[in-house]
């Protein structure tokens, strides 16, 4: 290749293709259909998976699907209808968040960490705020923490509703995903109401939150916080009781807890399998020991132990925000700090629960101000571990309705 | 040859089609006006003679167009229930309540491009649509509509029905097949397997029925149900009204078993790798099937044309307009007009704000209405059919309704779930069913 | 902070730590070299006194003049988070046993680790790379990763004409290499 500089004609050219390149070949012969990776298996696992036995055969699930949660790749290998094994094959949502929170301000990074988990935005912000704090040794003001946990837990809320109108389309039921987004629209117009957006809320801050309670929100809350408990029961009375939603997902996808414990699954997916394992109470962040609320678990680890657990969730997320809102002390909604940031060279962690499970960032700074290292620890990207340990033996049709049990946001898995 | 060119070119573009389309015209008309007069009776007379075939030719073509219609009203009815069972608007757009959504549909089905996917075999995967329409139109032949309206009347008339609906099995498989694409195998071989399993129990469940009626012949079976609504075959066989209900929505691939199309899982099943018209023709057999089943349903079970109540049909009206003699006249030429004053000034008096061209139009649609419904009425008092098409259409849309509502509420079955439910209980339930029927006929005849 | 779990880590690991035991705000942290993660982590893992039967995190950092493998774990028995530094790793060919043999979910974070920094972990069944395409040649987050070498490697150029972006202008073989916090 010569330099631009060098070349007579500084102009684009393109340099042609060999014809021996594979990529063309693949592209001339179009009845490649295996979705076999085109060089000889290069780890264990691989030359396990793509050997297939007698009768077995590989089938795609591609990443344009209409029912695989964002763009995953799951290369199923079935024996008729039966799963035997599957390879989940991510990659397809990457954008380099951590590299560019490397290239960015402190404050800026924040608006990186909000399209991690999309559906649960203020959860992805707030384990990287937390972590923020923590190596500038800024303490936030209690009206900050409470606002925080108040519109963390209506995300929460927000969030299983998605999960449960998504669970009931991946089983074939089109009205109740519909009705929960009755659900997710009042709680978004909500938070609009107090963040700016609808969705991707870049709300927190360092040393607070942007933008204090306002008439808007509070009248929207109490308005919706009065019929909240008929509407989602009258929601889930359309699932917990129809047969054949509770016979497709019992006893199916089942993990049982010392499996689960050592693919490091966390959140409601762990709690199914009889853990009372929540971030919430074993390593106490933010304003939560002040509160008063109940750890829901279940102990059969199925899928319909799942979803039960996160209507559960709904519930003391209700009674956490009717104590938030009892005991909002007064104050600032923002610790005082420089503009320019630059905290000691040092790392910190900080880890909370999230929706789905234990979301997490561990930064490391070296002085300047820009982080030096933005880890994000999502726990979707766990969970679909797991989904190659739940699946073999459960026929195709079940795929989709155990990864949607799990409750997985592509955007999280692939960062 | 170049002043024809010249002159050619200097017609404009409907100067060109008018030269050609006038001497064309002319031509076909001499020929056909030539056909008639000579060949006119000697056709007339090979018609007369053969009288029921012409009927027949005459009753398959208006049964082949009156599925398309038919297929558009589902079509719309599922979209506009379904997404009012979903608390939202649904086709609201194209006329009024987006009515002529299926319109719209139809012709976005036919402007699609048409191709066959690379490796796959293009004799069968062509003909796989076909064979699936023509099992759904060809079951439609047997079923009374009315008294005297129906493709033929054969005395197996219930077995051709369910041979000929085996047919869509044929078809699904070879669009499974031919495709080249695993899902679409998936969804040929999953389909296969749920048609064939459920064929039994429902073949079994009427078996009962036909003990009951004594004739396999669907037209009489509807006329063994005239009368009151209790003389329904439902009152005497409801365990195999159930089961045939169960079977019929499996075979025909509705929600709850339409795990053959589910676009969650399979993309789209059979239908994968097809577009354009190839699809809208599974589109449309699926709709046409879910019409015939609960057309099957209402004719051996729920009375088929016959009122919920006992009607001296037909009335004798004898309202003769042609002895009005020239008096009929003056009726065509005033009664309209009065009536449209008489809607229209009761608007235009009272409100204000219509004026009087407004009240006009609207008595105009008004009066038409009313002459629309008197006619209506005479003919359902005088006509027999007409009541009997009627009652029909209602019985039969009331479960299309159910099956549309049904799609709306429960989520899928899965296979092996589907196939347990078929060989486990309703196989057990039908044969129940058909033993039972059969002591107690054996009992209370004796 | 617990005082008395940095004196316990202490006392148990004194041979096996590079540094000393730092501890801020609700967090311990240890460094331990490449050669002590298995018998460590075994040890953390295993013993009635420590417990940490939950990996919170396995995070891969380049500090610029090293490479190092960061567990975060979780145990009933502390109220601090534990952060295990594997430190010392050399950058060009950083290599550490895996830690699949206690936690199965740690495969794909090491496959995370791997495919970003080109840190080998020994023992991982699927060490494969996760984001990137199979036959990606760089390490996205290393800090000497230049992006305009990486896209004319790219696989993902394309394979038409027209799917081709221009021929890039000669990279710099050594790019920025920033001095880290360590």
């Amino acid at each position: 290749m010569t330099a631009t500089t060098d070349h007579p004609h500084p102009h684009r050219h393109y340099e042609e293709t060999s014809a021996d390149d594979p990529r063309v070949v693949l592209d001339r012969e179009i009845g490649v259909f295996e979705p076999v990776p085109p060089y000889p298996p290069r780890t264990e696992r691989e030359a396990e998976f793509y050997t297939l036995g007698d009768g077995e055969m590989l089938l795609n699930m591609g990443p344009q699907h209409p029912s695989t949660h964002g763009v995953l790749r799951v290369v199923l290998k079935l024996d008729g209808e039966k799963v035997v094994d599957l390879d989940p094959v991510l990659g397809y949502l990457h954008r380099g968040v951590e590299k560019l929170c490397e290239n960015a301000d402190y404050h800026q990074a924040i608006c990186y960490l909000d399209p991690l988990e999309y559906v649960s935005s203020l959860f992805c912000e707030w384990p990287g705020v937390m972590a923020f704090e923590k190596l500038l040794d800024v303490d936030v003001p209690r009206r900050a923490e409470y606002i925080r946990v108040l519109s963390g837990e209506l995300n929460r809320i927000a969030s299983h509703a998605l999960f449960l109108g998504w669970m009931a389309l991946d089983l074939g039921g089109l009205t109740p995903i519909l009705w929960s987004f009755i659900e997710r629209d009042e709680i978004v117009d909500m938070l609009s109401a107090l963040t700016g957006q609808r969705m991707l809320f870049n709300y927190f801050r360092i040393g607070g939150v942007n933008g204090d309670l306002n008439h808007e929100f509070m009248s929207r809350l109490g308005d919706w916080m009065s019929r909240a408990t008929e509407q989602i029961e009258a929601g889930n009375t359309l699932l917990n009781e129809n047969e054949i939603f509770v016979r497709r997902m019992r006893g199916l996808g089942t993990i049982d807890s010392t499996t689960a414990l050592r693919m490091v699954m966390t959140g409601p997916n762990l709690r199914a399998t009889g853990v009372p394992f929540d971030v919430r109470r074993a390593h106490p962040y933010s304003v939560y020991p002040e509160l008063d609320f109940d750890i829901p678990t279940r102990d059969e680890g199925d899928c319909l132990a799942r979803y039960l657990l996160r209507m559960d969730e709904i519930r003391q997320s209700l009674r956490i925000i009717d104590q938030c809102l009892h005991q909002m002390p007064d104050g600032p909604i923002m610790a005082k700090l420089p503009r320019l940031l630059r905290p000691r060279p040092g790392r910190a962690y900080a880890g909370i629960e999230g929706p789905r499970g234990q979301y997490a960032a561990y930064v490391v700074s070296d002085g300047t101000d820009q982080p030096f290292r933005m880890r994000i620890h999502d726990p979707s990207f766990i969970h679909l571990q797991a989904v190659g340990v739940m699946m073999p033996g459960h026929l195709i049709a079940d795929t989709m309705a155990v990864m949607a049990s799990l409750d997985p946001i592509m955007g999280g898995v692939d960062k | 040859m170049t002043v024809i060119a010249r002159g050619w070119n200097r017609l404009t573009l409907p100067g060109k089609i008018i030269f050609l389309a006038v001497p064309l015209l002319i031509a076909l008309t001499v020929g056909l006006v030539a056909t008639i007069v000579l060949l006119g009776p000697w056709l007339l007379d090979v018609l007369a003679n053969n009288l029921p075939i012409v009927r027949f030719v005459i009753a398959a073509t208006v049964v082949l167009l009156m599925t398309v219609p038919t297929a558009f009203l589902i079509i719309y009815m599922e979209m506009k229930v379904i997404a009012l069972m979903n608390l939202r608007i649904g086709p609201d757009r194209v006329g009024p309540f987006g009515s002529l959504l299926s319109v719209v549909h139809g012709l976005k089905v036919l402007m699609k491009e048409d191709f066959t996917p690379t490796g796959a075999d293009p004799l069968v995967f062509t003909w796989a649509p076909v064979v699936v329409y023509l099992a759904s139109v060809m079951s439609l032949l047997v079923i009374p509509f009315a008294p005297g309206l129906f493709g033929q009347d054969f005395n197996l008339g219930l077995l051709y029905f369910f041979a000929v609906g085996g047919l869509a099995v044929v078809g699904l498989l070879m669009a499974g097949w031919s495709s080249f694409n695993k899902y679409s195998l998936l969804g040929g071989l999953r389909s296969a397997a749920q048609i064939i399993s459920y064929e039994i129990p429902l073949t079994l469940s009427v078996v009962g029925l036909i003990l009951l009626a004594g004739t396999m012949s669907l037209n009489q079976i509807v006329l063994n149900q005239a009368g009151w609504f209790t003389d329904w075959y439902v009152f005497q066989q409801p365990l195999g009204a159930l089961i045939f209900f169960i079977a019929a929505t499996a075979e025909a691939n509705r929600t709850p078993f339409d795990l053959t199309e589910a676009d969650s899982e399979i993309v789209a099943g059979f239908a994968t790798e097809y577009s354009g018209m190839r699809f809208g023709f599974f589109f449309f057999a699926e709709y046409v099937n879910v019409f015939i089943i609960s057309a099957l349903l209402v004719t051996l079970f729920f009375g088929g044309w016959n009122a919920p109540f006992d009607w001296p049909w037909p009335l004798e009206l004898h309202i003769d307009p042609a002895s009005l003699g020239v008096g009929l006249l003056l009726v065509v030429a005033f009664v309209p007009l009065a009536l449209t004053l008489a809607f229209a000034a009761p608007f235009w008096l009272a409100s204000r704000r219509i004026k009087g061209w407004q009240a006009l139009v609207l008595g105009f649609v008004l009066a038409n209405l009313f002459i629309g419904a008197l006619l209506f009425a005479w003919a359902y008092l005088g006509l027999d059919w007409v009541a009997g098409i009627v009652w029909f259409l209602l019985k039969t849309y009331v479960f299309v309704f159910t099956f549309v509502w049904m799609r709306g509420t429960l989520p899928r079955v899965r296979i092996d779930q589907l196939m347990g439910f078929a060989w486990k209980w309703l196989l057990p339930a039908s044969l129940l069913n058909l033993f039972v029927t059969a002591a107690a006929i054996i009992v209370v005849r004796s | 902070m617990d005082r008395a779990f940095k004196a316990r880590l202490e006392a148990r690991f004194g041979d096996r730590l590079t540094s000393a035991v730092h501890q801020r705000h609700d967090e311990t942290e240890m460094r331990i070299g490449a050669g002590d993660v298995v018998a460590v982590l075994t040890a953390l893992h295993d013993e009635p006194e420590f417990r940490f039967e939950f990996l919170a995190d396995l995070a891969g950092v380049d500090t610029g003049t090293v490479m190092q493998v960061v567990y975060h774990l979780w145990s009933d028995t502390t109220t601090d988070w534990l952060r295990v530094i594997a430190d010392g790793l050399p950058r060009d060919d950083p290599r550490v046993p895996s830690a699949t043999f206690l936690w199965k979910g740690a495969e794909w974070m090491e496959r995370e680790a791997y495919d970003m920094f080109g840190i080998t972990f020994e023992g991982n069944r699927d060490l494969r790379r996760i984001y990137m395409p199979p036959d990606y040649t760089s390490f996205p987050l290393r800090k000497d990763f230049y992006l305009a070498d990486d896209a004319a490697r790219s696989p993902g150029a394309g394979v038409r004409p027209m799917e081709r972006t221009q021929a890039p202008s000669n990279a710099p073989a050594t790019a920025l290499v920033r001095r880290g916090g360590t």
